[in-house]
């Protein structure tokens, strides 16, 4: 295994990437679901929801639906779990794909304030949530992990730069001067600064934002990410990794993982594509690969590279319309990870309320969800909390107080709303 | 390299509590306030022919998420509660794609229902006396042959023939890595079979079908045996199960006889316990057979004669061949309910013999506890 891995990892620095220092753990099927359900963190904070997780790997493993290769996580150095009965082949694979992902995590920019010690940080939340869960009792700590895990969409990507530099993954609450700066979208953040909590409670909000703050760059550069693992295992195996006799393994191995669906739903295909599109149409040269895969998110991405040689090449599209469509519809699942964008604005309640906007990008949002996540937003809030978005083409206002939800139909906004989903 | 060292080492139990936690709530032991966003999705999974349906039970906490909103909504006051659908838009309609398929649903496989079962009643591991020389044959696709059918094709193993061929003969040119398999580098996947070593076990199942025992007692013993088997089943790879029903005489019955017959007349408990030992002795030698005796009565025999014959064949031929006897007492409009209490006299320090009386279907889980308790 160890010769495996210099080997691995000596040919992928010498075709370009910059490797950092991977640990390798090799662990059977129950132990890589377990770590799975916990996001690749054996030693995160106790809650039912990665019981869940893992009651659902664990029955796709039992009836052969699924079967996780490998997981790699995010810390320095890079963790890596490889399954103990994957054959040679696919652990050779597999480490080269690791090696793409490692790379990935150190050069791309989205990554840059993330904890590099995040398996501690993770170990050291566990360890706080389960003292207090001791002290104030294991379903009031539950309680207000379920209600603060159903906001854990709601921080603001642009703010991430703000972090860097700064100990942990979220962004200060305030800036150089010492005064307060939330971003609008930090629904989190603003949580932190004025709902009305116990110590407590504010320390566990912290860590889940922070958490959550850490796992924001994996959903932005998901394509990015597994697209360019998969161009290096792809490069690395077939340019001299693999002796003769692995190639056919290797190739069913490959075409299984970038089989079945098309688009946003399968990111190491559309990735894979979209990297060798660029090397192919670009200047020919790595630099540029390399660029790329340093300063783009997903969105970034697609909108750069997704073109019309590229749709009509992969077959996805034929006509200029189509060819539209189908970028349009690539970058509407991946705008903010495929989240509706919320912001905090200001409102004219005064310093008690929280007003939010739903940006609107086309799309209603599920309304009987959103009113549950209104309803959990009020009760850590503590005062009244607004929302302001769209449906069936009228401005609607959902407000919460005291628990108890009203529902406000506004002016008819642009009939273009109504055009993008003719249904409606 | 090992996965246990280190801070990335899985602690154990971990996952199961949170799992436990989790399944819990989806039953509604606790956090009833989350049992609202308790959705029930489905994986399609294979089993031996058939498509079956899995069910994953999954609880979906609110978000901010985009999706459809159903027309009727409309205005004004909106039940907030009738998530029900909401949080499922994942898959539906899976189902309907596999047309043609048989798609068996199994709310709960009889192995989960077994666990569940397990769980609930803390019930022991069975310890399967020392006697595996029972050998069952299953089949494995574990090899690979010329010929066969083109649903068993072997894929790999068939380019990489061709790879060999092309190779070998030089037509193999790495910088244009294209293989063609001819037929006879066709591989196909073919089955062995192999014979396994099991624990073979039977239950007997005894029940007085006199004219005191009404149609609530058979539909009780009805419940009590199928989870006994239930149970015993997923401890067992094979499993026979036989059935006797008496009255003043007893005879051997089928399954189906044995739940619906109603005789009447007189009850010989004794003309039972006979048969069971002339059928145990004859056809499951104790050398061979973890042997499991079930009796439902309402426990009024003919003459307390006869029970001391009972006690008599129970001691000297039915307990020292099985590994459990247990007595289960329905309560009837007309039993005395002596025969327990005799029992229970005869055989009260006898780890093997368990008698426990059911009063009513609340009586039917703790009197599979009471039988099952010892993982005998």
């Amino acid at each position: 295994m160890l010769a495996l891995q210099r080997d691995v990892e000596a040919r992928a620095r010498d075709a370009g990437l910059d490797v950092p220092e991977i640990r390798y753990e090799v662990v059977d099927h129950r132990e890589l679901n377990e770590i799975a359900a916990y996001g690749g963190f054996p030693v995160r904070y106790p809650h039912w929801r990665f019981g869940m997780e893992y009651d659902r790997l664990a029955k796709g493993h039992a009836y052969g639906l699924q079967r996780i290769y490998e997981l790699v996580v995010n810390t320095r150095p890079v963790v890596a779990y490889l399954l103990r009965q994957n054959s040679p082949v696919e652990q050779k694979l597999v480490m080269a794909h690791v090696c793409g992902h490692a790379d990935f995590f150190h050069h791309n920019a989205w990554f840059s304030h993330t904890d590099p010690h995040m398996m501690d940080v993770m170990a050291s939340h566990g360890a706080r949530v389960r003292s207090l869960a001791d002290r104030f009792g294991l379903e009031a700590v539950e309680s207000l992990i379920d209600r603060v895990a159903s906001l854990d969409n709601m921080v603001d990507a642009g703010a991430m730069a703000w972090a860097r530099g700064h100990p942990g993954n979220a962004p200060p609450l305030h800036d150089a001067s010492g005064n307060p700066r939330v971003a609008p979208g930090d629904i989190l953040g603003h949580m932190l600064m004025g709902a009305a909590l116990e110590d407590w409670q504010f320390e566990i909000l912290g860590f889940l934002r922070d958490e959550a703050y850490y796992f924001q760059p994996q959903l932005l550069t998901k394509v990015m990410n597994e697209g360019w693992a998969s161009f290096w295992h792809s490069r690395l195996m077939t340019g001299s990794l693999l002796r003769d006799a692995e190639i056919v393994d290797y190739a069913d191995r490959h075409s299984g993982a970038m089989g079945g669906d098309e688009g946003p739903k399968n990111p190491y295909k559309l990735g894979l594509e979209l990297f060798r599109h660029i090397e192919q149409t670009g200047t020919g040269d790595l630099d540029e690969l390399f660029r790329v895969r340093a300063v783009h998110n997903d969105l970034t991405f697609i909108d750069n590279f997704m073109d019309e040689h590229y749709c009509r090449e992969s077959g996805m599209a034929r006509t200029g319309d189509e060819v539209e469509q189908a970028r349009e519809a690539t970058l509407a699942a991946l705008t903010n990870g495929g989240q509706p964008v919320i912001r905090r604005i200001e409102g004219d309640g005064g310093a008690g309320e929280l007003e939010l906007e739903h940006c609107w990008s086309g799309s209603e949002l599920q309304l009987a969800q959103a009113e549950e996540t209104l309803r959990n937003i009020q009760a850590l809030w503590g005062g009244p909390v607004r929302l302001h978005t769209r449906q069936e083409g009228r401005a609607l206002l959902v407000s919460c107080v005291g628990g108890e939800i009203a529902r406000e139909y506004g002016e008819v906004v642009d009939a273009s709303a109504v055009e993008v989903n003719p249904e409606g | 390299m090992s996965g246990e060292q280190g801070p990335a080492g899985c602690s154990p139990g971990r996952i199961e509590r949170d799992r436990s936690r989790f399944v819990d709530i989806v039953r509604g032991h606790i956090k009833q306030d989350l049992k609202r966003y308790v959705t029930g999705t489905e994986m399609i999974g294979r089993k031996g022919r058939h498509m079956v349906s899995i069910p994953v039970p999954r609880i979906e906490l609110p978000r901010f998420q985009f999706g459809k909103n159903d027309g009727g909504q409309g205005e004004g006051e909106g039940e907030p509660g009738g998530e029900g659908q909401a949080g499922d838009g994942n898959s539906p309609g899976m189902a309907g794609d596999q047309s043609g398929q048989h798609l068996l649903e199994v709310e709960l496989t009889m192995d989960e229902m077994a666990r569940i079962l397990g769980e609930e009643l803390a019930l022991p591991n069975i310890q399967p006396r020392g006697k595996a020389n029972i050998h069952s044959p299953s089949y494995r696709f574990s090899s690979v042959r010329r010929d066969g059918p083109q649903s068993l094709r072997h894929m790999r193993r068939t380019m990489r023939e061709a790879l060999k061929r092309q190779i070998s003969a030089g037509e193999y040119d790495p910088k244009n890595p294209s293989i063609s398999p001819t037929p006879e580098d066709m591989r196909f996947r073919s089955w062995k079979e192999v014979s396994k070593p099991d624990h073979a076990a039977m239950i007997l199942y005894m029940m007085d079908v006199s004219g005191s025992m009404g149609r609530e007692q058979k539909e009780i013993v009805r419940l009590v045996s199928f989870w006994i088997d239930t149970w015993l089943r997923s401890q067992y790879q094979s499993l026979e199960t036989r059935y006797v029903v008496h009255d003043a005489a007893a005879k051997e019955v089928d399954q189906d006889v044995f739940y619906r017959l109603r005789e009447s007349g007189g009850t010989k408990i004794s003309s039972a316990y006979m048969l069971a030992s002339e059928l145990l002795e004859g056809a499951f030698p104790a050398t061979d057979w973890n042997c499991y005796l079930f009796h439902f009565s309402d426990g009024d025999n003919w003459s307390g004669r006869d029970t001391e014959k009972c006690v008599t064949l129970l001691r000297e031929r039915l307990l020292p061949h099985v590994n459990l006897f247990c007595y289960g007492q329905v309560k009837s409009a007309y039993g005395s309910g002596q025969f327990k209490k005799d029992l229970d006299q005869a055989f009260g320090d006898e780890p093997q013999a368990i008698t426990c009386e059911i009063l009513d279907r609340e009586g039917i889980l703790p009197s599979i506890k009471a039988f099952l308790g010892k993982g005998v």
